[in-house]
Parts: structure tokens; sequence; C-alpha cells
């Protein structure tokens, strides 16, 4: 503006063509804006390295699925090949036929445990999210305790009890099993989701004489379906890949297919295409639900840090 | 404008259907029913096992003698005076020490390039989230025949560019690495994603001033952002380090503890007390001491983020 004023007498000139001023800074761009373009550059190639590690595993998952197999050992590793079907084909008949079945002892284990988590733990979240009522401060810190105490403290005598109970290698004693963390995790997130939600519409509905359950069933719990189908999601990927616990409480008869996967890498005659084909079935699920929740999962993170 | 008068009294006529007392009394409670069956639940199964584990620790339960008959301190008399549980305990130490400083100084890093405005942020965004999802027993599984010593992919790249081939998994001294960057490729994006959603979550303006008082991008990143950012990278700590001391699947399918004691770590050497060799007790006993153990570094990092709090600003 000061400049405007010394120029007073050019000022209309220079106003009715705009792009005066602008040349002299176009040419020689400021150095604050190389620095940006350089800054900028090293982001992309950085995050391109981070991304060929992340990438580096699932990318031989993938690949070596597909190959014939007795290429997987080969070296150069061959990126280009004629893909074929028939490592997948050895899933299905011969030494590993027992795969298809545990995948579905892996789905039976994982609807039933995480139907559960969400019948007790949606309603509960919502419990803690609405009101303060007096203890609520010390459940929300038990579960939070019960979150963080490695499984193996009560893994160790749940096993025993088990046995006492004639209940090892049961689907009871590994469903109990993953609701110690299905149903926290449910409880947290779902928590963090209906605090986020206004109180007013609740409110409202109570006004025009809804009970709070219903305010609950008929408003707020529809409100919430996008936080709870990516909850629904997360507890089915943690239940999915779930490890520690099948290999302790599942049996012959209810193995899941995680554990499948590590009885093969113990296997002297192991082949790895068909390692990697039975891992598809792991990885490949939770990659296509996770572009459902893609967008969902930023946001499920940060109110989870900020509960 | 105002609402009439007439207009409140018969919102506030009671509903349709008249209530019994009992029907009320529930709903006035509703919030506090709601959550009492997954308490309790939370309760039978966790809490009760974990009063038993602790008296489990005092019997002298063994597979030779499986009775509960009290023991007295047997169980962590041989904790104490166990050469192997020593080493357990180091391992643990170095495993999940290296592990968190790498992984939060990567995670951080990753972060802060995925927060900027950049065309295409949002596809690398994707790929960093990746490896939260991916069951740990498929990338174990990856990662063990990439570090295979005969025919891994790792091992290839390395004689490509001129780099010793190493035994990884099976070395004494590189076995326990191998297993910290197979931990880092889950560890760095859970980190990377919890503090990519503190960094977006920010307000911008304080950003905004410092760039236009001149600040370069690192100093505002250093004076202004960080500062505002410490409660979540706190939390992603915590978070991380609870991970690492229950990390599990890379342990059994990587090295299996070996070689040797190299890589047994606490967790692992109480499942194989406990669940290989059947000494229930003796396991009961490594998993309290576990618990402590896991104590100290969770209070280090509450008590470290609590000293200097974030400016008023962030919250």
């Amino acid at each position: 503006m000061a400049v405007d004023d010394l120029v007073a007498p050019g000022a209309v000139s220079r106003a009715s063509s705009p792009t005066g001023a602008a040349p002299a800074p176009r040419r020689r761009p400021p150095p604050r804006r190389l620095r940006r373009r350089a800054g900028n550059i090293f982001t992309v190639v950085a995050l391109l390295i981070g991304a060929a590690f992340i990438l580096l595993p699932i990318f031989w998952i993938v690949t070596t699925a597909f190959k014939p197999p007795g290429e997987a050992f080969v070296l150069p590793p061959k990126f280009i090949f004629t893909p074929t079907l028939s490592n997948f084909g050895s899933l299905l008949s011969g030494q590993y036929n027992q795969y298809v079945q545990d995948i579905g002892h892996s789905l039976i284990i994982m609807a039933i445990s995480v139907g559960i988590a969400l019948l007790l733990g949606v309603p509960a979240g919502y419990g803690l999210a609405r009101s303060r009522f007096k203890g609520s401060g010390a459940i929300t810190g038990w579960l939070i305790v019960a979150y963080i105490v490695p499984a193996l403290v009560y893994i160790v005598p749940l096993y025993a009890i088990y046995q006492r109970l004639n209940l090892s290698g049961s689907y009871l004693s590994v469903i109990l099993y993953y609701l110690t963390f299905e149903l926290p995790f449910v409880v947290f997130m779902m928590r963090g989701y209906f605090s986020d939600l206004p109180n007013d519409l609740e409110d409202a509905a109570r006004v025009d004489g809804c009970s709070r359950f219903s305010a609950f069933r008929r408003i707020m719990l529809p409100l919430a379906i996008p936080g709870l189908s990516t909850v629904t999601i997360l507890a089915c990927i943690l239940s999915w890949g779930e490890f520690f616990g099948a290999l302790i409480f599942t049996g012959s008869s209810n193995m899941t297919a995680p554990v499948a996967i590590e009885e093969y890498m113990g296997q002297t005659t192991l082949d790895w295409s068909t390692l990697a084909a039975a891992a598809v079935f792991l990885v490949v699920p939770v990659l296509v639900l996770a572009a459902f929740v893609q967008r969902g999962f930023l946001r499920t993170a940060v109110s989870a840090t900020q509960g | 404008m105002t609402a009439t008068p007439a207009v409140v009294p018969t919102t506030l006529a009671p509903g349709p259907r008249q209530r019994t007392r009992l029907s009320s009394w529930l709903d006035r409670r509703f919030y506090v029913l709601a959550t009492v069956p997954a308490l309790a639940v939370v309760t039978a199964i966790i809490a009760v096992p974990l009063v038993i584990g602790i008296y489990l620790s005092f019997t002298n339960y063994t597979p030779v003698r499986p009775t509960f008959s009290w023991g007295g301190l047997v169980n962590y008399d041989q904790v104490y005076n166990s050469p192997t549980v020593h080493a357990a305990i180091k391992n643990t130490a170095i495993f999940a020490g290296a592990g968190i400083v790498i992984e939060m100084i990567f995670g951080l890093f990753f972060a802060v390039l995925l927060a900027r405005k950049l065309r295409g942020v949002s596809w690398f965004r994707v790929i960093y989230m990746m490896p939260l999802l991916v069951p740990g027993v498929a990338s174990s599984v990856a990662w063990s025949v990439l570090f295979n010593d005969g025919n891994g992919w790792i091992n290839y790249f390395a004689s490509v560019v001129g780099l010793p081939q190493l035994n990884w998994a099976g070395g004494a001294h590189t076995a326990m690495p191998t297993v910290i960057i197979a931990n880092a490729w889950a560890g760095i994006p859970i980190i990377t994603i919890i503090l990519l959603a503190g960094l977006l979550s920010l307000p911008k303006d304080p950003v905004e001033a410092a760039r236009i008082d001149g600040a370069s991008e690192l100093r505002v990143l250093y004076h202004v952002t960080l500062p505002a950012l410490r409660p979540v990278l706190a939390f992603a700590a915590l978070f991380q380090m609870v991970n690492l001391f229950r990390e599990f699947a890379e342990f059994a399918i990587i090295t299996g503890g070996g070689p040797g004691l190299a890589t047994s770590v606490l967790n692992y050497y109480v499942y194989q007390t406990t669940f290989v060799f059947g000494e229930l007790g003796l396991g009961a006993a490594l998993a309290v001491v576990l618990v402590f153990l896991m104590a100290v570094p969770l209070l280090v990092i509450f008590k470290l983020s609590k000293r200097g709090a974030a400016p008023k600003w962030a919250s």
C-alpha cells in the first residue's frame, strides 16, 4: 500500500495491467519456493522407499502364490512369469487338503466372537460415552488395563481352567479367549465414536417422548452405522489374524488358518509356492475389507487417540 | 423468532404409551445397565483368570506332579536364579528398546511427510496403512522366506549391491536384528498412522502464523508442531510398547527363539515353558514377572509425556 502511494502518478496505468508486477518473481523463483520444491521431491522419494519396504512382503506373497512351483526358489527372482493356479490346487488336495476346513474354522470363530463382542460392546460403548455416572471412569480404566495386560497372564490360568472343565480344544474356549481382546476393543472404539455424535439428537428424541433405550435403538444406533461398520471390520481383522491364542486353544478339529500356516512352516518338505498360496487367503480378504474402511480408519484413529 | 410458550407444554407431554414404574426405573439407569453385560464378561474372562493365575504362580504345578498345592515362592525362586530367564529378560529389553526407538523415529518421519499437502499423498497413506491390517503370521512367513540365507531375496539384493550375504535368522548376532526389522515393518506404520491422525487434527493457525513470521518448515516442526503433538506421541509410544512386549508370531515363525537363546524373549519363553513343557506354575510366575517388567517402560513414557505439558492451543 505504501508503494502504491509513492507511485501514485502511474497507479492508474499499473492497475490496468495486473500482470505488471508478476514477471520478476516468475523468472527467478525465490529461494523459498525452490526449497519447497526440493522438499517435495525429498518427500516423494522418502515415501517411495518406505512404500517399497512395506510392499515387499505383500508382493512376495502375492507373486509367489501364482508362480509355477519351483520357480519360487529361483534367483534372481523372476518378476515376469506365466501365472498359474496350481498352488491353490495343491491346497485343495494332497498334503495340505485340511486348509479349506481350517479357513472354515477361522470364519466360524470370527463370526461368533465378533457377533458377541458387538452385541455386548456397542451398548456399553454408548453408555460410557453418554453419561458420566458414578464409576464410569473406573470401568473405562479397567477396560484399558484389560486391554494392556499381556494375554499370557490370563492365558496360562485359562488353559488350566479349560483343562479342569474339559473345554480344551472346544470352540467355546477359543471364542471366550477372543472376547478378551475383541470386547474391550469394540467398547473403546464405539465409546469414541458415540462421543463424537451430537448430544442434541438424543435430547430431542427424549423430549419427543422416546425412552433412553429407544433413543439409542432408533436414533443413535442408525447414526452410528458408519462407525459401527468400521469397528466391525477391524474386529473381524483382529480375529482373522489372531495367532497366539489359536495356537494354544485350538485342536486339530478346529485349527484356524494362521495356526495351519505355522504348522506348514515347520515341515521340512515345505514348498514356498504353496505356503504363499495359503498366506494369500490370510492377506487378500483383509486388504479388500480394508479398502472399505480406508476412510473411516484415520477418523477412528483420531478419536481413539483423543479418547 | 422466539418459541411461543404454548408449544413447550405439548412437547413435554407424556408419550403415547403409559410407562410402568419398573420400566421407567430401568430406563433411568439405561446407561449403567448398558455397560453391565460387557463389564461382567470382561471381568469373568480376564479378572478371574488373572487372580487364579497369581495363585497358580505360588503352586508347584508341574507336568510330573499336576497338583495345585501351595508351593510358596518356589517358582519365583526358580525365576530369580535361572540364567535362561535372565537371558530372556535381557533379550526382551533389547527387542523392546531398539524396537521402540527405531519405530518412533521412522514413524514420526513418515507421519510428517504423509501430513504434507502433496498430490498423490493419499495413495501413500493407503499403502502405509496396510501393515496394520495384514495378519502377523502372513508377514512373518514372508519375512522368514525373504531372509532365508540360501534363496531369500534379501541376500540376493545384498549381493547385487555388493553387501555381504548373512545367515539372518540363523546367526547368533543377526537373529535379533532380523526380528526387529520384521517387527518394524508393522510397528513403523502403526506409529505413523497414529501420529498422522494427530497431525491432521491439530489446529492450522499457529503453524501458519509461524510460517508468516518467516520460520522455516523444520523450525515450525520442531518449535510448534512437535510440542503440540506431545500427548499423541506418548500415546503412540505406550501403544507400541505394549505390542512389542507381547509380540509372538515373529519369534515363533522366524527364529523360534533361537539360535540358542539369542531371540528368546520373555513372552516366547513363557509360551515354551507353559505350553510346550507344561510347567504351569513356573509359567504363571513368569507371566507375573512380565507384567511388572512391562510396567517400567510404560511408567517412564508416561512420566516423560507429563513433563512440560503440551501448549494450550493444541488440546
